[in-house]
């Protein structure tokens, strides 16, 4: 089980060539092999969104894919981001206090994130939906979600 | 608020947010250590078992192995804990980093495999052979303390490891006087902390200058090193503990566990790094639990709601290990419980159980159930009597005109305003609307219920405190704060952040005291080479403790400053200076002008033309400072919840939420809004959905986040909060502390909430999580 798969991950629109074991975890190849630890571990059985990352844009759990599987998929991870700086959403999270100990905040960065790409107006109702994918221990939620909103807020005005 | 104060009360945006937004955060699992060996440990299938032989020549040939050792080998390197503090009724127990001749628990550790990596670490575990001979287990605190119970620990007599007791006025009079005696019943569910970063750590050990170097997210880390250390059999100079961001603590981060101990152990003998991260089976079956308890009060009252006794009985599940002293937990809830209430005729009785489940530590707000069991108690005696529960409050609640207040138990209140925060959050609800609308609800089938919760919050514990519980260490708290010859400010204290913001909020106590602007100053946390000794980020003391320390510091290298302004302005005296903002201002004509000086001026004269500083003065510009709080600081509040039960499925809607706070003076209110927050929301989880649940046989039943429920952002309601901000007068800046009592709170005002709703039925919901199960239970053939 522990020969190793040769393999070209596109990730952040690089392209990286690695040798990992086949059942070596998405996750694990991200933040061991290329150094990408924004991407946190948090339960490694798909249930608390820490590891949230995109697959061709759409989220999905770094800890319940293989690395082997993303032969040919545009991967991307919290690094990949904002262009260098923040995003309104990051932005909001920050002055609106939507973080606390940041574990769980780059799973809630990529969930938004890639949310505002196809809905520009939520309700309050439909935030938390979205969020109830992503565990958060600190914050109760409140402060997150009032980030969304003023980020979606912010957009239309 | 910020009566008088240029940085402290200002809701300054966090300094930590940049590096976790962008996933720079730098937590256990993200350091690089070449040539790491990764630890894996095997753990117990069974609950109780008796070790009859551990084979491991299977894993040692498995691949990438390098070593696979047991508690044999742990017992050569490392020295057993005592925990026997001098505490009448607690019996001392003892434990070897892993158990040689039993398991206790379903997930306790018996071997440690170290691989070149995780996945092949996990693979050898698979091959290490344990002959278990399964022995009878006990799984539940009232079995643990029948006659003839399985002993969880042989060397002790039973399984009752703390039991304490005591009377004060004369309670057995109060009863024969009283119009009712009301007895009522309260249990939660047993809890973890579920920190969304799981434990890990990561040793070094240098052979050349026999020197560990170990990476662990810990809230108190010079007590970590002190233990770590002395159980290595090293001097603490040996040992540097290094935190890196932590994702999460709640309490679960304080101890040295015995995985710990073990990666430390083997990095020293195997003379390579030994780095560990459990994963979250481990996490919910073998770190920390928390709570269990069960409570009956019995209460004597007079006609009008008047308590004239209280009498606590408190049984609590402690597992199968001493992590901490048994009685730690639960004697606090005996100390404080009477709360805000005139109540002088009081007793306790307090078992602590032992009982073959993971070991029970601090969890935020260790004294959690405290304000349910008497805010729950003052609602059983309004149903007793026919009362309106808020009238029994009111009939019973300490006036501004009887503080300070010694309870029953000794505890002094001081600068506490229950009867403003009760006042404030029936307004901001609207309670006599909410009565007329619920009547009305009820008669069309709606079943609404609020429930309310008065909470006073033990918050910073001096070592007086300490002292007088019998309990070894203290409550003081060390800081210093240095300015270097460019004028650029550092600080650090000995408490470690979890998530609180502290580089913030110490910064601004910090910046208060020196005259700087908060961004003038980094905050420098979690390195015990770097910190001073402190007592570390527990119960809700970062304020008092923390900022409170910080800030006298920075106050008294304010002075040396000004003593070097007022030379280099030729004055006399420094009595009409101040610093504001890194700027000496100087009092004229009844006004601060700038006085031309900087604290850059300042520092730069004193390391580098000493010779000019006032004569005597010594060289340099920085400052050590401890500082020991009062006995015990106390916040108050009071929670106010509203809910919708669907009577036909036991579903809870929460529908409002409001908390008024009083917490004193604050150092940055949007981080203690945070904490409010966060800590109802860890109330809320604990009241309506979280619960560790074992089998008859000791087996852990939820052991994933599919079954061990936390609360998402689509069960939370959003909170609405009052602050309110009465200094206490005997702290620095009149801080008080806070982020423990949200969770006490919550889990008292709707279970209030949710007992509302029941009363048209006849029933009483006395033991938590709030499942729609057990509400369908309680409500099956009444609706």
């Amino acid at each position: 089980m522990s020969e190793r798969v040769a393999l070209s991950l596109m990730v952040n629109g690089e392209a990286h060539e690695v040798a990992v074991p086949a059942r070596k975890l998405l996750s694990d190849v991200l933040r061991e092999e290329l150094g990408l630890t924004g991407t946190h571990v948090g339960c490694e059985h798909g249930a608390c969104g820490a590891c949230t990352i995109w697959v061709d844009g759409a989220p999905a759990r770094a800890c319940l894919i293989f690395a082997v599987q993303m032969t040919g998929r545009a991967i991307t991870t919290i690094e990949g981001i904002g262009d260098g700086a923040l995003t309104a959403f990051q932005q909001a999270l920050h002055e609106q206090h939507g973080l606390q100990c940041g574990f769980c905040t780059p799973g809630i960065v990529m969930t938004v994130e890639a949310y505002l790409k196809e809905n520009a107006a939520p309700t309050e109702a439909e935030v938390r939906d979205l969020l109830s994918g992503n565990l958060c221990r600190c914050t109760g939620y409140h402060n997150i979600v009032k980030a969304v909103l003023a980020t979606v807020a912010t957009a239309r005005a | 608020m910020s009566d008088g104060f240029d940085v402290i009360g200002k809701p300054l945006l966090r300094k930590e947010d940049r590096r976790f937004l962008t996933g720079q955060g730098r937590y256990l699992d993200d350091i690089v250590i070449p040539r790491a060996l990764h630890a894996c440990f095997v753990r117990s299938p069974h609950a109780h078992a008796r070790i009859r032989a551990i084979d491991v020549a299977a894993a040692k040939a498995a691949p990438g192995v390098v070593a696979v050792v047991t508690g044999a080998e742990l017992a050569d390197w490392t020295t057993t804990l005592r925990m026997a503090p001098p505490i009448e009724g607690l019996v001392p127990m003892e434990m070897t980093a892993l158990p040689r001749d039993k398991v206790r628990f379903q997930g306790d550790p018996v071997a440690c495999v170290v691989a070149r990596d995780r996945y092949l670490a996990e693979d050898a575990v698979e091959q290490v052979a344990v002959d278990y001979e399964p022995l009878p287990a006990v799984a539940d605190m009232t079995a643990a303390l029948a006659p003839g119970a399985p002993l969880v620990d042989d060397a002790l007599a039973s399984n009752l490891v703390s039991h304490q007791h005591a009377s004060f006025g004369n309670p057995a009079q109060r009863f024969r006087e009283a119009d009712r005696i009301v007895e009522a019943r309260f249990s939660q569910g047993r809890q973890t902390h579920a920190p969304i970063e799981t434990r890990g750590c990561a040793a070094i050990w240098d052979e050349g200058r026999q020197h560990l170097t170990f990476h662990i997210g810990n809230q108190v880390p010079h007590g970590f090193r002190t233990q770590l250390a002395a159980r290595l059999t090293l001097s603490e100079s040996q040992v540097t503990i290094v935190c890196p961001d932590i994702g999460g603590g709640f309490g679960q981060k304080i101890a040295l566990y015995r995985e710990e101990l073990t990666v430390a152990a083997l990095a020293r003998a195997l003379k390579r790094p030994v780095r560990w991260r459990e994963d979250r089976i481990e996490n919910l079956t073998s770190a920390s639990h928390a709570r269990e308890d069960f409570v009956r009060t019995r209460t004597a009252v007079a006609r009008d709601g008047r308590i004239l006794a209280l009498e606590v009985e408190i049984v609590e599940d402690f597992g199968a290990y001493s992590f901490y002293p048994a009685n730690y937990l639960a004697r606090v809830i005996a100390m404080i419980l009477t709360g805000p209430y005139r109540i002088q005729d009081y007793a306790y009785d307090v078992k602590i159980a032992l009982t073959n489940k993971c070991g029970a530590g601090p969890m935020r707000a260790p004294m959690a159930i405290t304000s349910w069991v008497m805010d729950g108690t003052i609602e059983a005696v309004a149903r007793a009597l026919g009362l309106d529960p808020v009238a029994v409050r009111r009939v019973n609640m300490l006036r501004a005109d009887e503080l300070p207040y010694t309870m029953a138990t000794g505890e002094r209140l001081e600068d506490v305003t229950p009867r403003e925060t009760l006042e404030a959050a029936l307004t901001a609800i609207g309670y006599d609307g909410f009565r007329r609308d619920q009547a009305a609800d009820r008669a069309r089938g709606r079943h609404r219920g609020l429930g309310i919760c008065a909470v006073v919050e033990s918050t910073t514990y001096g070592s007086t405190f300490y002292k007088a519980a019998g309990i070894p260490g203290s409550g003081h708290e060390a800081a210093w704060v240095r300015v270097d010859p460019s004028g650029a400010v550092s600080a650090s204290v000995g408490l470690m952040a979890s998530g609180q913001g502290y580089e913030t909020a110490l910064a601004q106590a910090v910046a208060e005291g020196l005259g700087v602007t908060a961004d003038a100053v980094q905050m420098q946390m979690g390195n015990t080479d770097i910190a001073p000794y402190g007592m570390g980020s527990r119960g809700a003391r970062g304020a008092t403790a923390g900022g409170g320390t910080a800030y006298l510091a920075g106050c008294e290298l304010n002075a040396k400053v000004r003593s070097i302004a007022a030379g280099m302005l030729g004055l006399n005296t420094a009595d009409e200076l101040r610093m504001r903002a890194g700027r000496i201002e100087r009092h004229v004509a009844g006004a601060w002008t700038d006085a031309g000086v900087t604290l850059v001026d300042v520092a730069r004269r004193a390391y580098l033309d000493p010779t000019n500083l006032p004569a005597g003065m010594a060289p340099g510009l920085d400052c050590h400072k401890t500082y020991d709080p009062p006995q015990m600081t106390y916040s108050n509040a009071t929670h106010v919840c509203e809910v919708e039960l669907d009577v036909a499925t036991g579903q809870l809607t929460l529908l409002r939420y409001v908390i008024a706070e009083d917490c004193g003076t604050v150092l940055n209110p949007a981080l203690v809004e945070g904490q409010q927050h966060g800590a109802t929301a860890m109330g809320l989880g604990g009241a309506l959905y979280e619960q560790v649940l074992y089998d008859a046989d000791g087996q852990n039943l939820s052991a994933s986040f599919v079954d061990y429920l936390l609360p998402t952002a689509a069960e939370l309601p959003p909170f609405e909060v009052i602050a309110m901000h009465t200094p206490n007068r005997r702290t620095p800046t009149g801080l008080k502390g806070m982020a423990e009592g949200g969770v006490m709170g919550a889990i008292g005002a709707v279970t209030n909430a949710v007992n509302d709703a029941l009363a048209p039925f006849g029933v009483i919901a006395e033991r938590q999580p709030l499942t729609p199960m057990y509400l369908r239970d309680l409500l099956r053939g009444r609706t």
